[in-house]
């Protein structure tokens, strides 16, 4: 516990270190003050990409050695995952309603298909709460978790797959087209969402054996209740 | 028995059991040409609006009415059936591709009539060479979601939620192949290639396989 508290201490430090380097960035020229919502878009986003990744690979791992706490990881970075997404999602749509002067564009091939990541893990969360036993639980959500992963390449490569309104990725190997300070901002906001994720997943996946314990414990509780038998029992 | 000769077996039983029943062909079908109906009786006498939306609205309900075909065959799988099948010592990816099979061929079975009825009823404006882009992106479409419904079907056999489920699962998931379908005719209407759609919709067909038949040991076992 005094980890995670540690944990979310460094993740605090960092998100106003992030904050304060967001507000001192200079603004783009073009989109003003709008542009420093990128500082909580993109980060959130990649932090999602990163949880859904390493869902799959939980989930893979867990299909191979069947240890429940690869399904601890998985099902933790799944939630967190979807709740960068909504993050990335609602920033996305109030720069949009700042600059293109509309929340949601169906021009917007990232937006649409961002949106629809979002359906898919729910469904994966939906699933895990549909399911009671632990080991069914952990086996069907680790199928899905494989497969929803799908989603994720295409989430990426949508800005060059089809016609956008997006603009494309803010750096790339080519370099970049933002001013170094804009890019040196959102990147302290990358590595500090990164520790935030980090503390978020520690907590989630204790909370989880918290959980497990307690079922365990529920269980330990039902067996030592035994109905009488017929013998001990008098004036029959 | 060799692992074609039980896929080929699999499919064979299950389009024996839906000749018999008849539930894609005589009741989804006729369910979605009336909701085919629907949406000119909403929009009034815009003929023009009515054809515009002929093929969008097709897709819509190939993938709405597609996922109640994909997901009936799992349904209809029970856990007898299933135990059955492992007795007998059938392959899990054979279980898996001969569903497939079936499923697609019942799938691409309804959409083209379901295409015809769009055609008859939106009399929508095709471009030359329409009929031959609309076979490949329904075939494809067709093995797709036939993946995706018996993956769905499989992770969530045997809960009580299980239809409202495997819907979230499917429809979300299907994105890319609703995608490469109507973006190739829209992309003969505009003059420019269809490959890039072919390809996607091709790539989502190949990964759904390879997930499918990599996992059906592990699908297996879950439904246990």
């Amino acid at each position: 516990m005094t980890r995670i508290r540690a944990l979310f201490g460094v993740a605090a430090v960092a998100m106003a270190v992030g904050l304060w380097f967001a507000l001192t960035a200079p603004p783009d020229t073009l989109q003003g003050q709008y542009s420093r919502i990128i500082n909580v878009h993109v980060p959130s986003l990649w932090l999602a990409f990163l949880a859904f990744g390493v869902t799959a690979l939980g989930s893979i791992v867990w299909l191979w050695k069947k240890t429940q706490r690869w399904d601890r990881l998985a099902s933790a970075s799944a939630e967190i995952g979807v709740l960068f997404t909504g993050i990335g999602l609602f920033s996305g749509m109030v720069w949009g309603q700042a600059v293109w002067g509309r929340a949601w564009d169906w021009g917007d091939a990232r937006l649409t298909t961002t949106a629809v990541m979002f359906f898919v893990y729910l469904g994966y969360i939906a699933l895990r709460n549909a399911v009671d036993d632990p080991v069914a639980k952990a086996r069907r959500s680790a199928i899905l978790g494989v497969v929803a992963v799908v989603q994720v390449p295409l989430v990426y490569f949508s800005v060059h797959l089809f016609r956008t309104l997006h603009p494309i990725q803010s750096i790339s190997p080519g370099g970049s087209n933002m001013p170094p300070e804009m890019i040196f901002a959102m990147l302290v906001n990358l590595a500090a969402f990164t520790i935030l994720y980090v503390a978020l997943m520690a907590a989630r996946t204790d909370v989880a054996r918290t959980e497990e314990t307690f079922r365990e414990s529920e269980l330990l509780a039902g067996d030592a209740v035994k109905p009488p038998k017929l013998s001990e029992v008098k004036d029959v | 028995m060799s692992f074609w000769g039980q896929t080929l077996e699999i499919a064979r039983v299950d389009l024996r059991v839906e000749r018999r029943l008849g539930d894609t062909l005589r009741i989804v079908l006729p369910f979605a040409v009336v909701a085919l109906m629907v949406f000119p009786l909403s929009l009034g006498i815009e003929l023009a609006v009515i054809r515009r939306i002929g093929p969008a609205v097709f897709w819509s309900l190939g993938i709405l009415f597609g996922m109640q075909v994909a997901l009936r065959q799992s349904v209809a799988d029970t856990q007898e059936r299933r135990d059955l099948h492992a007795l007998l010592g059938v392959d899990p990816a054979a279980r898996f591709v001969g569903r497939m099979l079936s499923g697609g061929v019942l799938m691409l079975a309804f959409l083209v009539v379901l295409f015809i009825a769009m055609v008859l009823i939106y009399g929508p404006t095709l471009p030359p060479g329409s009929w031959s882009t609309v076979l490949i992106g329904t075939v494809l479409f067709s093995i797709g979601l036939t993946e995706l419904g018996t993956l769905a079907g499989e992770v969530t056999a045997g809960l009580r939620n299980r239809t409202a489920l495997a819907s979230l699962i499917v429809a979300p998931l299907a994105l890319p192949l609703v995608i490469g379908a109507s973006q190739s005719l829209e992309a003969l209407s505009r003059g420019t290639g269809i490959l890039p759609w072919v390809l996607l919709m091709l790539a989502t067909d190949l990964t759904l396989a390879v997930v499918g038949v990599g996992l059906a040991r592990p699908l297996e076992e879950a439904t246990r």
